[in-house]
């Protein structure tokens, strides 16, 4: 599509754009995937719940094995397999997707729902044409005769920036450039006009300049085409610009979710600081070391008690380790929400605390201190705001 | 890509004149007997050992031999003379071709229409039953005899020798263009046996690439384009999961147009691989000399076809 | 030769040579020895050798006439050419296509008849004249080539015939052995080293049916068993000549014309390759329309025989037994000749006088030198587990000295008991006596205790292994300490044990057939000292025992039948006394055909199928 002249079939689909009445394009409701593997049961995704809105972004952020890769999957059912167990809903456009036939299932698959990956190099058939898997994409859905379908390839390549898209098209993958393929598998994507897009770590696999560029395309093919996106990323940097709302994933669960100002302005969760603090960023001084969060994540199959980020968190205080915090709302923040054991009078402190520099040590203090306030709340329930 | 292939033919000219060198030079440091005295019979004198010598030309220097019999091969196409029958080397070879070519091609077609869906279904449905059965099958026919396979199938099969009379037995074949009925029906057991094994050792490289293929993030970009599953297996997981198959097929063709001795024998087909056995037994080494030299050129021919094969199905090669 | 049997497949003769041939000889299993095989063998088995399984009075006349013959062969042929044929299975062929001078019919394994020839020379009938120098043969009319040839034999095609054989494309196996320089009574001129065919002062015809030989010495009755050899078949100088100048000649393998019953079938001009001879593939013999039934004695049956060359012998095997219409030609597989003869035994013959084994020892050489330890070897060797090893009473019984049944002389050299010497008494083994010669050679333990090592060479083929072990405990018992080498048979002819230069001690399985009736041909190649030669020797002992060889040229040339015989045995007998080699078995032919065939075999050519006389049942 170009903005010169959207082709037809185009125009009635973005007519019949808006999501049945009243309700969000995706609704994630619990959902739950674990494998059966040969050490034991993996749990990915341990009941998470989100929306997305037509036309808006989500950004999922999370470490690799944090399980925002199988969640997305499942949202296309491609987790589905003989040693996968899938529970909760998603619902999209009303309809739930985890009931449906492998071939409902199909029919939606690129088709309102596409996705990009990580590595355009490997998500490409390295037999194909980069045209010829492109026209697959089309024909899939619609019913378009080669000629058409190759044109239309040619328009798509060229929707996303691709020079000479003419010659391009019939050329293979290893003859495009990291950033061209990437640029190759967005045109994919969008080849049928899909109303959500979900990208999984678009830019990883790319060089700083060019990740720059994928993001200011996505962006700029939102605006144009009105897709909602999920982009699904390790690096909170990638989303500031282009997302709405931000989840925030840790071992299979999201542990904080808020807007994009929320979440860059207010963090919540000591992991998000963490996630905050490893971002370069332009306008700090350059010889700022970039602070990664120690440990590794944890073992997906033998979880850690209490909250699952105690093993890493600096803050860590005893009763952490025995109770598991649910997501809640932040105080005054009824679209913010976070699962944290600590108060947020006192995350509030540290958050202001790392922002000026302050050494780790006193604020695990400040942790402490706040920990004996909050001891006696024992239920689980009682939520760390009731301090305030 | 033309002067890669061109290079590939030159160098495989070159080692058809290596192969045959070695041939030559193997029969002469290794005499399993003298022609000449095969020839001269029992009590003969000297002088007519002599005369025999030299009319078969082994009165002079092994290199002025392999000269003359080269020379005759590039300038005339004439691979010589039987020291046994006297007959054309190349006539005997056209005469015995057409059979092996049957039996081997036929038999290619065999082990891939088992051998294929066996190793797809497998992939597909790892570490189920049916997997499982598969390829323990494939497992004892990989580890059976053909010599074995072959005489278990006469004695149950043949319609003169076998249990069941169901298929025409040993010594039935007779050439395509005399009796296409024939011809299929009387090979129709060799082409089982000779597919046996190596359709159980196709399905279980098939199954076992087509797994490997079936986890790349391609296959997930496909399942991601909702297309159907079918479609997804054959057009991206099994034709990147070919390519080793044809590999294989390519060699396996090439080796067994020099010759499929043990079948050939089991099932009485005159075939390249007889005439090559009883020419050995018979110090015949005109006849020798030439199915050593057939059997390199199909090899070297089919590692050629297989390379080019490789360019033609994964473009990366072309480029590199 | 890769002989057309089981057993004796793994040995039996040099192959380079073109090995043995197979042609009469007198015996036992003869239609005038009753079958004394199964009297005589006592010591060894008691096969029952029941009518129909050893075919000795078959029936020859009287037969249904029409049908084909399907001939299922594991090996191929040799030669089609009578001047190359020296082969059994090839015999078969030239047998039905050609019609030597004399020739044994199916029953005779002594007597020869006239073939081509008008009547067997005599000295009575004026055959044989100038003392048993000069033999004079008449031809029969009326006798014609096939096509393209077409015109009626002459004379002069038979001693072309016979000429060819020393020309050195054409290469006959047997010509310097009982017409050349190597024969006791050589023709006229054939003795020089540099004739190599045409006119023989030897050979002259007079006019266009009688044939004279004339020999330097008086050997009539070994010339006319030699002219019953395939050699002395005519053929027309006009179609053979051009074809005998290639080398080797495209007779035989190209072209091919018939004077028997049947020919191979060919084209308008005499061609028979891709047309009724597919090289390894196929034969087909077909009638001869020139052929005269008056002419022939041969009844000619069957209207088309078709050999199918290839495939595995089991699979043969159980194709003509439970087939029809066929016969094996070659090699009967040991377990198909269990089953014929457990449960098809009105399918299976067995031929008495197919050869025999031996061990050769090395009188020349090293430990078996001396004559007493070659008696102590002779003792100890277990020859009862050796037939064993060849596959048991049915194809072979244990040997006991060198004229083996089927030639003559066998029962006067000693029959199947053998000579009455202690160390031959017992079959199985005798240590007292193995035990006595080695005192008598000088080790008073009885054991050998000196440090020389025995060389042993033997076939690996099939029952090589087992034969090597049991020849290896006989040594050991006697104190030899053997060094066995299993190696392939054509090598071990080739590079060893016909090689005198290589001083192997012994060669345990060797072994000979004869080329016709005469004991002759069974003793002159394989023991005569002068012929031994540097490499193809078949000498394999090195025997060269002045007395023995003064004996051998003696006996050659004793005209009396009788006293020939007498002479021959006395001959064996002496080999027995010197201990040149151990027998080991002398060996059965099984043949095997289907319910509807009634197949005739020739006697004296180790049973082989003669298809002159083979027809079908039902026609």
């Amino acid at each position: 599509m170009t903005d010169a002249g959207p082709p037809p079939q185009g125009e009635s689909i973005a007519g019949d754009d808006p999501a049945p009445a009243g309700g969000p394009l995706l609704t994630v409701d619990d959902l739950r995937v674990t494998f059966r593997t040969d050490d034991g049961i993996v749990h990915a995704v341990d009941g998470i719940s989100y929306t997305v809105e037509a036309g808006k972004t989500l950004g999922i952020v999370g470490e690799s094995g944090s399980g925002k890769t199988v969640s997305s999957l499942s949202t296309l059912g491609l987790t589905r397999s003989r040693n996968s167990q899938i529970d909760g809903r998603i619902v999209f456009e009303g309809r739930d997707i985890n009931a449906m036939s492998d071939e409902e299932l199909r029919k939606i698959r690129g088709n309102d729902v596409s996705m990009i990956f990580q590595d355009p190099l490997s998500s490409l058939h390295p037999f194909y044409k980069v045209g010829w898997q492109l026209m697959e994409a089309m024909q899939a859905h619609q019913s378009m005769s080669r000629s058409a379908a190759h044109t239309r390839a040619g328009e798509l390549l060229e929707l996303v920036g691709i020079p000479d898209p003419k010659r391009r098209v019939d050329q293979y993958p290893h003859e495009f450039s990291g950033g061209m393929r990437q640029r190759a598998m967005i045109a994919m994507a969008l080849a049928n006009e899909p109303k959500l897009l979900i990208a999984d770590e678009p830019t990883t696999a790319l060089d700083v300049t060019v990740q720059a560029q994928i993001l200011a395309l996505l962006g700029d093919l939102q605006r144009r085409l009105g897709t909602a996106i999920i982009i699904i990323t390790h690096d909170l940097g990638v989303v500031a610009e282009i997302a709405d709302e931000i989840a925030v994933m840790y071992a299979g669960r999201i542990v904080e979710h808020g807007s994009t100002g929320q979440i860059f302005s207010a963090p919540q969760h000591p992991y998000t600081w963490g996630l905050l603090k490893s971002i370069p960023r332009l306008d700090n001084p350059r010889d700022e070391e970039l602070v990664p969060i120690s440990g590794r994540p944890p073992s997906l199959i033998n979880r850690p008690s209490g909250c699952y980020f105690h093993p890493r968190c600096p803050y860590v205080q005893e009763p952490h380790k025995r109770i598991d915090p649910r997501l809640e709302s932040v105080a005054g923040e009824s679209d913010h929400t976070v699962a944290c054991l600590l108060s947020t009078d006192i995350r509030q402190r540290i958050w202001e605390g790392l922002q000026t520099g302050r050494d780790v040590d006193s604020l695990k203090r400040l942790a402490a201190s706040g920990n004996g306030r909050s001891a006696p709340a024992t239920i689980p329930a009682a939520e760390p705001g009731e301090e305030q | 890509m033309t002067t890669y292939i061109i290079r590939r033919i030159l160098w495989g000219i070159l080692l058809i004149i290596l192969v045959s060198a070695l041939t030559f030079v193997f029969f002469n440091v290794f005499p399993s007997a003298d022609p000449a005295i095969l020839r001269a019979g029992r009590n003969s004198s000297p002088a007519t050992i002599a005369h025999i010598r030299h009319n078969l030309g082994l009165d002079k220097p092994v290199y002025t031999q392999f000269w003359i019999y080269m020379k005759n091969i590039l300038l005339h196409f004439n691979f010589g003379y039987s020291y046994y029958s006297g007959a054309s080397v190349l006539g005997l070879i056209k005469d015995r071709l057409p059979a092996t070519l049957s039996l081997t091609v036929g038999a290619a077609v065999f082990w891939l229409l088992a051998g294929i869906p066996v190793g797809i279904i497998s992939a597909v449905r790892r570490g189920t039953l049916l997997d499982r059965a598969a390829m323990s099958g494939a497992l004892f026919f990989v580890s059976m005899p053909v010599f074995w396979l072959g005489l278990v199938m006469l004695f149950l099969f043949a319609n003169d020798i076998g249990r069941f009379h169901v298929f025409p037995g040993a010594g039935t074949y007779v050439g395509l263009t005399n009796d296409p009925v024939k011809w299929f029906t009387s090979l129709i057991m060799p082409w089982i046996v000779l597919a046996a094994t190596s359709a159980a050792i196709y399905s279980r490289l098939l199954r076992g690439s087509l797994i490997e293929a079936m986890g790349e993030d391609y296959i997930r970009t496909a399942r991601a384009k909702g297309l159907t599953e079918r479609r997804v297996i054959w057009r991206h997981g099994v034709r990147s999961a070919i390519t080793p198959v044809v590999t294989i097929l390519g060699l396996d063709i090439g080796a067994l147009l020099g010759g499929a001795v043990i079948t050939e024998t089991v099932f009485d087909i005159p075939g390249i691989g007889r005439l090559n056995y009883d020419a050995i037994v018979h110090s015949d080494f005109p006849i020798v000399q030439g199915t050593v030299l057939l059997a390199a050129l199909f090899i070297i021919v089919a590692n050629i076809i297989v390379d080019i094969s490789y360019a033609y199905l994964d473009p990366r090669v072309r480029y590199s | 030769m890769r002989v057309s049997r089981n057993l004796i497949a793994s040995a039996v003769t040099v192959l380079l040579a073109g090995g043995l041939a197979a042609c009469g000889g007198s015996s036992s299993s003869s239609s005038s020895g009753g079958g004394s095989n199964s009297s005589t063998s006592s010591s060894a088995q008691a096969i029952p050798l029941k009518p129909g399984e050893n075919p000795v009075g078959q029936q020859l006349t009287g037969k249904t006439k029409g049908g084909t013959l399907t001939v299922l062969s594991n090996g191929d042929f040799e030669h089609l050419d009578s001047g190359q044929a020296y082969y059994a299975l090839d015999y078969q062929i030239i047998q039905a296509t050609d019609r030597p001078l004399f020739s044994y019919p199916p029953n005779s394994v002594s007597t020869v008849r006239a073939d081509l020839a008008t009547t067997v020379p005599t000295t009575a009938n004026g055959g044989i004249t100038d003392g048993g120098k000069t033999v004079t043969v008449h031809i029969r009319t009326g006798v014609h080539y096939s096509p393209p040839v077409n015109r009626e034999v002459t004379a002069q095609d038979v001693a072309f015939a016979l000429e060819r054989g020393a020309n050195p494309n054409v290469g006959n196996a047997y010509w310097p052995a009982y017409f050349g320089a190597a024969s006791p009574a050589p023709l006229l001129g054939s003795t020089s080293s540099k004739y190599q065919g045409g006119p023989l002062p030897g050979i002259t015809t007079p006019n266009k049916t009688t044939i004279v030989f004339k020999m330097t010495k008086p050997g009539a009755p070994l010339l006319i068993d030699a002219l019953s050899l395939p050699l002395s078949a005519p053929l027309p100088p006009e179609f053979v000549g051009p074809l005998d100048k290639k080398s080797p000649t495209t007779y035989g393998t190209q072209f091919l014309v018939a004077t028997g019953p049947y020919m191979v079938q060919a084209d308008k001009t005499g061609k028979i390759a891709g047309i009724g001879y597919q090289p390894g593939k196929s034969e087909t013999l077909v009638r001869n329309p020139n052929w005269d039934p008056k002419t022939d004695f041969r009844p000619a049956y069957l209207n088309q025989i078709k050999v199918k060359v290839g495939g595995d012998s089991t699979v043969i095997g159980q194709q003509v037994l439970k087939g029809s219409d066929s016969i094996q030609l070659d090699t009967v597989d040991n377990s198909i000749v269990k089953q014929a003869y457990q449960q098809d035994p009105s399918q299976i013959t067995f031929t008495s006088g197919s050869g025999d084994h031996y061990m050769a020892m090395n009188t020349q050489h090293g430990v078996f030198k001396n004559v007493n330890i070659r008696r102590a070897m002779w003792a100890a060797l277990d020859r009862e587990a050796i037939v064993k090893a060849r596959g048991g009473a049915l194809v072979a019984e244990p040997g006991t000295h060198f004229i083996y049944p089927g030639v003559a002389g066998y029962d006067q050299a000693g029959g199947a008991k053998g000579p009455p010497v202690d160390f031959n008494k017992s079959v199985t083994g005798n240590a007292t006596a193995a035990a006595k010669y080695m005192k008598a050679a000088g080790y008073p333990s009885g054991k050998y205790t000196g440090n020389q090592t025995i060389q042993v060479v033997l076939s690996n083929a099939g029952n090589g292994p087992a034969i090597a072990q049991i020849v290896s405990s006989a040594m050991t018992s006697i104190g030899l300490k053997p060094k066995v080498s299993l190696v392939d048979q054509s090598t071990m002819y080739s590079k060893y044990c016909g090689v005198p230069k290589q001083q192997i001690d012994a060669c345990p399985t060797v072994g000979w057939i004869r080329d016709f009736a005469d004991p002759l041909s069974v003793l002159y190649a394989t023991f005569y000292g002068p012929s031994i030669v540097p490499t193809n020797n078949s000498n394999w002992s090195q025997a060269n025992i002045p007395a023995v060889n003064t004996a051998m040229v003696k006996a050659a040339l004793v005209a009396d039948p009788a006293a020939h015989v007498q002479a021959w045995a006395n001959v064996d007998k002496m080999l027995v006394n010197e201990a040149v080699a151990v027998p080991e078995d002398f060996d059965n032919e099984p043949q095997i055909e289907s319910k509807d065939v009634a197949g005739v075999n020739q006697l004296w050519n180790e049973g082989q199928w003669d298809f002159a006389f083979t027809s079908l049942k039902n026609g």
